[in-house]
């Protein structure tokens, strides 16, 4: 008798399950929470270059200002705006509200609107400027 | 009256009894106590991240003076070192959790767990001791 192989979580999502917005959100909000931890080793280093000022200072803000710079910034606040949201929509759900299946994906449609709507809010005075 | 049962009267969010519960049921250790503490940061977090990166916005990209001026003003210090320790105890839950759902392997599980402890731990420190370089020195 030959035994199957069973696919392993993290690698059952998109092959061996159905997409679904709920699950996509999922794993987003997990990899939001990955990127921005790893983002605040930044995020400590920018405090660090402020306070020692110099050429510590200088090159974290050169750095902070080139084109790369900038889209590590717009990618992290994309992150911290949705992680946000949808850790809203999970402490809701934590307190026992909104496990409707048309909850579950109208709080999903309202946390993805209102992430854009944030990082344009956050980006638009850069724009402006 | 009758108080009618309702489905969040249950979650560990709510329910202050749920430790004590589980631990007659058989154990979870820290278990509950750490989904908590998920929350409880989480819940720290929206007010302080989002007067951080609003902060953010104008100073990211702003001179060493200016960067400098407002992390020595009083509240953005105290709320800044708040942010910086509410985020790193959350990322070293939630990270931690990562590792637990896909590192199978006991010594590098212990590893992983202690390099993202230490990690938060030096960041968090370094994090915290410019602010108050910053504020002291002001």
């Amino acid at each position: 008798m030959t035994r199957m192989e069973r696919p392993l979580s993290p690698f059952m999502f998109p092959v061996w399950y159905r997409f679904q917005l709920t699950s996509l959100m999922s794993i987003l909000h997990r990899l939001t929470g990955i990127a921005l931890a790893v983002g605040s080793i930044l995020l400590a280093w920018w405090l660090v270059a402020v306070a020692a000022g110099g050429e510590i200072f200088a090159a974290t803000h050169a750095f902070l200002s080139s084109p790369m710079g900038v889209l590590l910034l717009f990618l992290w606040s994309v992150a911290f705006f949705y992680h946000l949201c949808n850790g809203i929509r999970h402490i809701v759900w934590d307190a026992g509200y909104g496990f409707e299946i048309r909850s579950a994906f109208r709080a999903g449609y309202a946390v993805l609107g209102v992430t854009v709507l944030l990082t344009v809010l956050a980006w638009l005075p850069l724009w402006l400027i | 009256m009758a108080h009618t049962p309702l489905l969040s009267d249950g979650t560990a969010l709510r329910d202050g009894n749920v430790l004590r519960r589980v631990g007659q049921l058989g154990s979870a250790h820290d278990g509950v106590r750490e989904w908590q503490l998920q929350r409880k940061s989480a819940l720290a977090l929206i007010p302080l991240g989002i007067y951080f990166v609003a902060s953010m916005v104008r100073l990211a990209t702003s001179d060493q003076a200016t960067a400098a001026q407002w992390l020595a003003s009083p509240v953005p210090a105290l709320l800044t070192i708040l942010f910086v320790l509410a985020l790193f105890v959350h990322a070293v839950v939630g990270l931690r959790s990562v590792l637990l759902d896909y590192v199978h392997t006991r010594a590098l599980l212990v590893a992983g767990e202690l390099s993202v402890r230490a990690a938060a731990i030096v960041l968090a420190g370094a994090g915290v001791l410019a602010v108050l370089k910053l504020f002291l020195a002001h």
